[in-house]
Formats: structure tokens, C-alpha cells, sequence
């Protein structure tokens, strides 16, 4: 075994445990999935990675993403039109991409994709039992395809995601599939107006404005989606997570 | 609270699926739903709760469908309700203090009972057995909502035991969004410009109808008007919505700007 996959390994073990450790708590879902996709960029050879979730409207939505960086959020929001995202979440199987200069059923997509940056894409189903709820989309900024080993971590992780957005693997009733998705869906919402708040106020881009969100709600142990809301309702205010920002901030 | 809906109406079971009464086609079509939710929201208007609630009684399988204002757990307005049991059962659960619709403000979440007589007792104990005393088999209440922003709930009642579809509950979550759409700000008195001379946005341009609602831009737009204005989220999308229509824009071209810091909305001139 090669000190590359040794490591791995263990990188691989490490993540599993904190997800474990993650979902028995008491755990806030946007901030799980950002941690998953944070994972698949730190254990895959991928460049980004995002989560989309059905909104049962008939579109996918993007529910986190390991870089809100506008660009590529606007890659992963690109795909409730076209793209391997939707053809994954209709097919419920996985598709790859290892690269888009020679695919052309997603002309818009692709374009939009190489010009970001980015020439490989592969996306991933979130499934339970024969409910699809959305898919997990990675990007990689090297053409290829990813590695049957890293596909299998990557259908954990998605696999993992999809049990920690439906609360527990036993649902088998379809209503509380539907009631918990639409939780989810909303909690990200929140969070995109709270980032718009922060960024507002203290004039930042919305990246930093979720980072700030994120760290504030670690170093006050609270879950991400209450301080979300206490943001947009004024409950917390703006300056009291933009002024320490400042402060850190050498002039 | 006075904002112009008016009583809550009462129809007789005869009238309750009466289309040509509120404008409608065939809505057994697929399609139809979205189609007429868009023509509603373009109209706009103090019959928007009555067209609502009487679209989703035809074009769903639901026999009863009523429309609340909410602004606390406890704090309600009825907009519409299409009959008497839909009207007692909503005003029930506001006496009570409990029950789906309730559930479905505080928890920001559809409340989706395929069969009332499966329900716990321990969920909505004085709810449920008061609702197993009238016809109503299964309910579906769908919360008027954007993040933060919770205005109120559409509430489905349905005489049979059984789930919505896949589809059908996609058309329900739209008829919420369209009531959301609609109702958007009718609390807080903002003026939705010419909606009511009847000029609302001149076309929909073959969008789902409230499908900007769902779009990145448009939450952290107003998230930034909400701290631009110093309001509430509420009021802060309401003028997002009244800036596109008076100046004929899509909510999505507006919010683009807004993020991208083109356009503020500042105390003095919102």
C-alpha cells in the first residue's frame, strides 16, 4: 500500500467518524451537506463539489456547495435547465462527463462549464430505496474520469447526505420524504438572506459573507440555520458578526 | 386588521367545483393548474384567495381548500375558506392552538396527513379527534413561505384517505407560491404598484407561476433591501416585487442588480 493511499485511508476514516459523530447530535442539515461537499474536494480528485435537491416544483436547487464563489454557484443552479445534474437526478443513476469538450447534449451547460474553468463533471443520485431527492454534481478542473474507488466514496457521501437531510434511514412514508426535503429547501433560503444581510452591511462578497455566518455559528456552538434567522429577523446584529471580522482584519 | 379581503366566503358543496364561476377551463388538462395560477397572480386582486383555493379544489384531488394570513402561532387572519367544514377546521385549530396548520407555520414545513385516523394522538390531540367528527379523511397544509418570511397557509382537505402524487403536490406547493405571490405585503399596507386598477405585470413570460420566488438572487436581494431599508425580509421582497412592476422588469433582473450593487433601495426613496 503506497503512503498515498495510506493516507487517504485515513482521511477517508476521519471523515466517516466526524459524519458519524455529526448525525447522532442534535445537527443543523445545510451545515452537514457544506461539510460533505467540503469532503469530497478534500478525499476525490475534484475541483468543487454541490449538492442540488429537488424542490418537488420541478426543479433542482442548490442546497450547498463546497464554494458559495458566485461563478460556480451559478454552475450548479445552471443545471435545473440541462446538464449531467438533471439527467442523474431523472435516471437516478450516476453519469460521467470525464470531459465536456466531447459531450454535446449539454451545449449551454458545457459552455458555461469550460469557461469557468472546469472540463470534467460527474454527478451522483441521492437516493432512498425507489425515492430520487437529488444528486451530488463534481467538477474537476483536469479532464478524466474519476476512479471506480472514488465513485464508491462518492455514492457514500451522497449516500450519507441523504440520510442526514431525511433525518433517519427507516422513513418508508413518502409524506415525510416530502416534509423533510421542503426543510431543507428553506433552511438554505434563510441562509441566502441572511448572507445578503451580512453582505450588505459589512460590504462583503456573499463567500465571505457565508464563511462569516458559518464560523459565527461554531464559535457560539449554535446550529447554522438558527443563527441564519436570527440574522434576518435582527435578533443578531449584522455588527456584532461584521465587527470582529474588522478587527482581525490588519489595515 | 383591515387590507380588503373580504369575509370568508362560504359555496355549497354544488358550487364548490363550479369552473366557469371563477374563470376556468378544463383543469383536468395537464398544464392547467400552472396556467391558471399565472393568470391569477398576473390579475392580482382581492379575489386572488377565492380563485386560488377554488383552482386547487378542481385541479386537485382535494374537496376543500381554505387560505389564512398568519403572522404568529397565534396571530391569524382567514382570507378564503371554500366551505363551511374548511372554514370551522381552520378557525379550530387557531382556538385550539393546535394542529397542521399551526405546525406548518412554526415549523416552516409542508404538513402532509395522507390519513387523519393514523394520526398520533399525541401530535395534535384535541385537533384530530375534532376532525375526525367531520367528513375531511386526509390534509395537506402548505406553508406561504420564503426562508424567513412565513405568511400564512394553504390549507387542503381531502374527504378520502390517501397521498398526493408526485404531481399533485407539485401543483400544491405552486398554488402556494402563487398565494404567496399574491398576498405578498398585503399585511404591511406596501403599495404593489397598479395592481389594484388591475395593471399588474404584463405578461408571465411562460414562468411557473411565483417561480422567481425561488432563485439565489432573489433571497440575498432581499436580504440586502432588508438592511438597506431597515424592515422586516417581508417587506424587503414586497419591494423587491412593487420595484419590478413599476418599472416592468422581471423580480429576477431587479434582485440581479440589487446583488451585483447597481441598484439600492435605501430609507429615503424605497
Amino acid at each position: 500500500m503506497s503512503a498515498e493511499q495510506v493516507n487517504r485511508d485515513q482521511a477517508l476514516a476521519k471523515a466517516f467518524v466526524t459524519l458519524a459523530d455529526t448525525l447522532v447530535a442534535d445537527y443543523d442539515v445545510i451545515d452537514v451537506l457544506h461539510q460533505l461537499t467540503l469532503e469530497c474536494v478534500a478525499l476525490l480528485r475534484v475541483d468543487a463539489a454541490g449538492l442540488l435537491l429537488s424542490d418537488q416544483r420541478g426543479t433542482l436547487q442548490i442546497t450547498a456547495a463546497s464554494t458559495e464563489r458566485a461563478r460556480v454557484v451559478e454552475l450548479f443552479q445552471l443545471q435545473s435547465d440541462e446538464g449531467p445534474c438533471l439527467d442523474c437526478f431523472r435516471t437516478s443513476r450516476p453519469i460521467a462527463a470525464p470531459d465536456l469538450r466531447e459531450r454535446s447534449d449539454w451545449p449551454r451547460f458545457s459552455a458555461h462549464t469550460l469557461a469557468s474553468g472546469y472540463r470534467s463533471v460527474h454527478a451522483l443520485p441521492m437516493r432512498l430505496r425507489s425515492e430520487t431527492i437529488g444528486a451530488l454534481n463534481l467538477f474537476r478542473v483536469e479532464p478524466g474520469a474519476l476512479e471506480p474507488e472514488e465513485l464508491q466514496i462518492a455514492q457514500a457521501l451522497a449516500d450519507v447526505a441523504t440520510i442526514g437531510i431525511l433525518q433517519e434511514r427507516s422513513i418508508r412514508r413518502r409524506e415525510v420524504v416530502a416534509e423533510q426535503l421542503q426543510v431543507a429547501l428553506n433552511s438554505r433560503v434563510i441562509i441566502e438572506q441572511a448572507k445578503g444581510v451580512l453582505a450588505e452591511r459589512g460590504q462583503l462578497d456573499m463567500d465571505r459573507a457565508f464563511q462569516l455566518i458559518r464560523g459565527y455559528a461554531r464559535s457560539t456552538n449554535q446550529l447554522l440555520s438558527v443563527v441564519a434567522l436570527s440574522i434576518v429577523d435582527g435578533t443578531t446584529t449584522a455588527e456584532a458578526l461584521v465587527r470582529p471580522l474588522d478587527g482581525s482584519t490588519p489595515p | 386588521m383591515g387590507h380588503g379581503i373580504g369575509e370568508s366566503g362560504v359555496l355549497t358543496p354544488a358550487h364548490r367545483v363550479d369552473c366557469a364561476a371563477v374563470g376556468m377551463a378544463d383543469m383536468t388538462e395537464p398544464g392547467a393548474l400552472e396556467r391558471l395560477l399565472g393568470e391569477i397572480v398576473v390579475a392580482g386582486g382581492t379575489d386572488a384567495p377565492q380563485r386560488i383555493c377554488a383552482a386547487c379544489v378542481a385541479a386537485l384531488p382535494v374537496d376543500r381548500a381554505a387560505l389564512t394570513l398568519m403572522s404568529g402561532a397565534d396571530r391569524q387572519q382567514p382570507l378564503w375558506a371554500s366551505d363551511t367544514v374548511a372554514r370551522e377546521l381552520d378557525e379550530l385549530q387557531f382556538s385550539l392552538g393546535e394542529g397542521p396548520c399551526v405546525e406548518a407555520f412554526v415549523g416552516r414545513h409542508p404538513v402532509l396527513v395522507p390519513d387523519l385516523t393514523e394520526t398520533g394522538d399525541d401530535r395534535w390531540p384535541m385537533f384530530a379527534a375534532a376532525a375526525r367528527r367531520t367528513p375531511v379523511r386526509a390534509l395537506f397544509v402548505l406553508p406561504l413561505q420564503a426562508g424567513a418570511i412565513t405568511i400564512g397557509v394553504l390549507d387542503l382537505y381531502r374527504d378520502t384517505p390517501g397521498m398526493l402524487k408526485p404531481d399533485e403536490l407539485c401543483g400544491a406547493l405552486r398554488a402556494a407560491d402563487a398565494a404567496m405571490w399574491t398576498l405578498l405585503g398585503l399585511e404591511e399596507n406596501v403599495t404593489n404598484h397598479g395592481e389594484a386598477d388591475g395593471h399588474g405585470p404584463t405578461s408571465v413570460d411562460g414562468q411557473q407561476p411565483g417561480s422567481e420566488l425561488h432563485r439565489l438572487e432573489v433571497y440575498q436581494a432581499t436580504g440586502m433591501i432588508l438592511e438597506q431599508m431597515q424592515v422586516t425580509a417581508e417587506v424587503a421582497l414586497s419591494a423587491l416585487r412593487a420595484n419590478a412592476f413599476a418599472n416592468d422588469r422581471t423580480i429576477l433582473e431587479v434582485a440581479r442588480d440589487v446583488v451585483a450593487r447597481r441598484l439600492r433601495f435605501d430609507k429615503e426613496k424605497p
